[in-house]
């Protein structure tokens, strides 16, 4: 072990050159650790809002409903029954379980129509399936069987409404036909999900079944289990058991898109990872060119006393594996304290883009935090340790294969 | 006569002919001339309605429209031409802004074709509840073609001058289970010359949603036609649409394949 030690000597040797190199593989595992976490915080933030806001844990849905729930249709909805309830109580980590029904509205104030996805809440039980009231900002939640609705504070801005008011919310029937319902604003809310805050009206279930007509029938059950993992399976089982058509979907289905889309960031990550760690080796490569040209001399002359030729590169590489642990150890102490401050603080999405909220991509507003996971720190360490070591070994090479004679002229 | 004849015993077999078609014939034209009285005066209402649709209602036409939709404050006008026939009708704008920008229906289906993007779009879902180029005729409007009185019980609520015209008042209640886009209308028809003059348009609720008005009727070809309505959605302040026709040619000979969507890009 001869070459180990000599590595660890020339590491000491050169403490200033050995901590810059380092530094630099401390700050490509710093950027890769923050990045890693915020895209991390940011995945788990807009899976817990699409959960606590919009899907639930599980949806119990027509499936030929499901393929064109985007359309908002009136088509193909489920009539409760007390059966269906109780099937879907039997599944495992059953929590709650609540009935929505999902429509397009065209939001009217006089002068302006938009249109929005009006929902019809059960309003003795949406509360423990999802947690719209915690997000009120302004006045309370509708009264069951009354015209009263609840809008995002951001949707009542655009519109120039206020709480008091009466909203015209234009809709269409089961069989096309116009309605209105005259909703009085009772309360606003304001979010961490920006699609709910902008485009949707909240009103009792009944109301909402009655002007549309659908005789009693709602769109989907949500329903809360009591760990999300368990979505998955839940979601299959239950499918087994309800009659067909009918089918239950997980808070994963329901976020496909986003999930796709998070994979494509998680590969995005691991691309910008591997250009910072790239030039990271170059400063390896300079590194170790560097002490070897330094050291020309001493290798000649080593090499003459018999050291052979695997033994040089091997002492080079020690000695880079060793910035790599360095760096390595700094890059994961100064990751650390980074995402801590991020932690504490969150922050502030708007600052990132520039005072609106994200309107593309990630259900997210508000402060955002970051994420911790154990498993990244391990691969990014492991991963610069072995760069560091791959970028040594072709310039430990070039040093060692030099003549002995030459390499001690130094020619 | 008869009598007279036989008296004289002059029988001209010619003559009696003549005479019994003659008569027969008068007979028939007072006879038709009573029934049709009778019946302008009992007319039921969906005779009303459909004498309307047949009116206003053509089959085959080509047509040069002109649009001004206004909207708090600003005008804007658009012109475009039009073809028809029972099935299919196609739109195309003329004025500078929309050029080439046209519209297909076939059936009910509606294609929208935009020349810049040369991109081919389908209007479906709730996309058709927006109104047409920014009007206040919905593409929904434009898309129903059904019998009105299939969709509708017509029901005669009198007679009423509007402006200066005797006209029958109907309200047409949607039948239940028609897939229709306004649940009642009233309606304005000119008694005699069986053009419409007004139709308000309602929701479930009972809210007025559209309200259009014919401030222009023309006789064309024999028919009184409406050239120069407004239409006012009722849910906005101070927005209207004027669709004024400025030619129009009932059928014309329409050139091979117009209605496809080859044609169409």
């Amino acid at each position: 072990m001869f070459f180990l030690r000599m590595a660890f000597k020339n590491l000491t040797r050169h403490k200033r050159r050995t901590i810059i190199t380092a530094l630099i593989i401390a700050f490509a595992i710093l950027i890769y650790v923050m990045t890693d976490g915020l895209m991390l915080g940011m995945t788990e933030m807009s899976f817990d809002n699409i959960i606590n806001l919009e899907s639930g844990h599980l949806q119990v849905v027509d499936q030929n409903y499901w393929e064109d729930r985007k359309e908002l249709p009136l088509k193909n909805l489920i009539t409760p029954s007390a059966e269906l309830e109780a099937e879907i109580k039997k599944t495992a980590g059953y929590v709650a379980m609540t009935k929505r029904l999902k429509f397009a509205v065209n939001l009217n104030n006089g002068i302006d129509e938009l249109p929005v996805t009006g929902v019809g809440i059960d309003l003795g039980q949406d509360d423990k399936v999802f947690e719209l009231q915690n997000y009120l900002v302004e006045g309370r939640m509708p009264e069951a069987d009354s015209s009263e609705i609840i809008m995002g504070a951001k949707l009542a801005e655009l519109m120039d409404f206020k709480t008091g008011d009466y909203a015209v919310m234009l809709i269409r029937t089961e069989e096309k036909t116009f309605n209105t319902i005259d909703g009085e604003i009772v309360g606003l809310f304001n979010t961490p999900h920006p699609s709910l805050n902008e485009s949707n009206v909240f009103l009792p279930l009944s109301t909402a079944q009655d002007r549309l007509n659908t005789k009693g029938k709602i769109s989907h059950y949500a329903v809360r289990l009591s760990d999300q993992n368990q979505a998955l399976t839940a979601a299959e089982e239950l499918s087994t058991r309800l009659e067909a058509p009918l089918q239950a979907y997980s808070w994963k289905d329901a976020a496909k898109s986003l999930v796709t889309m998070i994979e494509m960031q998680d590969i995005e990550t691991q691309v910008v990872l591997a250009v910072i760690l790239t030039l990271a080796a170059v400063g390896i490569i300079n590194t170790v060119i560097l002490s070897a040209l330094e050291r020309m001399e001493e290798l000649g002359m080593m090499k003459a006393l018999g050291m052979h030729e695997r033994e040089i590169v091997y002492t080079f590489m020690g000695e880079a594996a060793g910035i790599g642990v360095i760096g390595g150890i700094m890059g994961i102490i100064m990751g650390i304290i980074g995402l801590s401050i991020f932690n504490i603080n969150g922050i502030d999405i708007s600052t990132i883009t520039a005072g609106g909220d994200m309107t593309y991509g990630f259900p997210l507003s508000g402060t955002i935090y970051a994420g911790w996971e154990i498993s990244s720190f391990i691969f990014v360490f492991i991963y610069g340790i072995i760069v560091s070591v791959l970028a040594s070994i072709f310039p430990a090479l070039w040093a060692a294969r030099k003549d002995p004679v030459k390499a001690i002229y130094h020619r | 006569m008869f009598a007279y004849l036989k008296k004289r015993n002059y029988i001209n077999l010619k003559t009696i002919l003549i005479a019994a078609l003659v008569s027969a014939i008068l007979v028939s034209i007072n006879l038709s001339a009573a029934a049709q009285t009778t019946a302008a005066q009992n007319l039921s209402a969906d005779e009303i309605i459909n004498r309307r649709d047949e009116n206003e209602y053509v089959i085959t036409a080509y047509s040069e429209a002109e649009m001004i939709i206004k909207n708090s404050g600003r005008s804007q006008t658009k012109t475009m031409r039009s073809w028809q026939d029972k099935e299919n009708a196609l739109a195309e704008f003329t004025n500078p802004r929309d050029r080439g920008t046209k519209f297909l229906k076939r059936g009910d289906d509606l294609w929208m074709f935009f020349p810049q993007a040369e991109d081919l779009v389908k209007i479906s879902g709730h996309m058709l509840e927006q109104g047409m180029m920014g009007s206040d005729f919905s593409y929904q409007d434009m898309l129903e073609s059904d019998k009105l009185t299939d969709l509708y019980n017509f029901k005669l609520l009198g007679e009423e001058e509007y402006e200066g015209r005797t006209a029958y008042k109907l309200e047409g209640v949607k039948v239940p289970g028609k897939e229709v886009s306004y649940y009642r209308r009233v309606v304005w028809i000119d008694k005699e010359r069986f053009v419409g003059l007004k139709e308000d348009l309602y929701a479930e609720s009972g809210r007025l949603l559209k309200e259009a008005r014919v401030l222009e009727v023309e006789e064309i070809e024999g028919r009184w036609y409406p050239v120069h309505m407004v239409m006012e959605n009722k849910l906005r302040q101070n927005t209207s649409t004027e669709f004024i026709v400025r030619e129009i040619e009932f059928n014309p000979d329409l050139p091979d394949n117009i209605f496809t969507l080859e044609r169409l890009r």
